[in-house]
């Protein structure tokens, strides 16, 4: 079954807390997606270039405050994350 | 030899009519003035003129070329094609870092950075600062409110053809009056030239 990216982000929210640093394995977000394992990784780490996702080479991941606040943008439209220039229009 | 394609679509081909059946858009004209309004979307005259009911344009002949939509969004927005681009390639997807939109697009990544930063100024995308966990911020881009995109590019595109048909107008009576003080002459470049430089 295909997975959306952000799909994968919010169901790590879900199972994660960026704040308490609790993290979730990729394993069971794939389970909990009914997605393919692979798939889900390469979200992940789709997610962790825009600075969204943290995820580590024991297959374990969290969201990070970044994605969290993404999510509270409660935007399901287009997003594009510039995460290399945070400050350049500061 | 020359020719066309077989499977490509000739001028003629392409070419469309206004279908007054049609319910995609209507054209109304004032029976008093010259008064020719186009409308999306009402099943009624939108608006009177002198007085009375605007009638709908039915006994319009002449054929027009379709527009090539891309070309006037971004004639009518000043939308730059990388802009449309970006737009284009991350609708439906995402989030999407910018270095992979533009590794898919093939531009360079400040490419990127400077037509989002356009696309804000044209306020087809907002611009979100979301703080870092290692400290600082990230800019993020998304959609502004659909209906609200809706009018203003709608609105945005009106106001585009407005200024198209105004200078049309303008011309044909420049046109009118030059042949009225030359009736003896062929019609010139007067028409052409009656159209600022811009």
């Amino acid at each position: 079954m295909s997975v959306t990216r952000r799909s994968v982000l919010r169901q790590l929210a879900a199972a994660s807390d960026a704040t308490r640093q609790e993290t979730t394995t990729i394993e069971a977000l794939a389970a909990m997606l009914d997605a393919d394992e692979r798939a889900v990784e390469s979200h992940l780490y789709g997610l962790q270039a825009c600075d969204l996702a943290r995820a580590r080479p024991d297959g374990t991941a969290r969201v990070t405050i970044t994605g969290e606040e993404l999510l509270e943008l409660d935007t399901d439209k287009l997003v594009i994350v510039d995460a290399a220039t945070p400050n350049a229009e500061s | 030899m020359t020719g066309n394609e077989p499977d490509e679509p000739t001028a003629e081909s392409r070419a469309v009519q206004y279908d007054p059946e049609s319910s995609r858009y209507d054209l109304y004209e004032c029976p008093d003035c010259d008064n020719i309004v186009l409308a999306l979307g009402r099943d009624e005259p939108p608006m009177s003129c002198h007085d009375n009911p605007m009638e709908r344009v039915t006994d319009m002949e002449m054929s027009v070329q379709p527009p090539d939509v891309k070309q006037v969004l971004l004639q009518a927005f000043g939308l730059p094609k990388a802009g449309l681009d970006i737009c284009l390639c991350v609708i439906g997807e995402g989030p999407l870092s910018a270095n992979e939109v533009a590794e898919s697009l093939g531009y360079d990544r400040s490419t990127i950075t400077r037509y989002l930063s356009k696309l804000v100024e044209l306020g087809l995308l907002e611009r979100s600062e979301l703080n870092r966990e290692a400290g600082g911020v990230v800019n993020v881009y998304h959609s502004v409110d659909l209906e609200r995109m809706r009018r203003e590019t709608l609105i945005g595109f009106y106001v585009w053809a407005g200024e198209a048909a105004a200078l049309i107008e303008d011309a044909n009576l420049t046109k009118q009056d030059y042949l009225e003080g030359n009736p003896d002459q062929d019609l010139p470049d007067i028409f052409w030239e009656s159209f600022p430089d811009r």
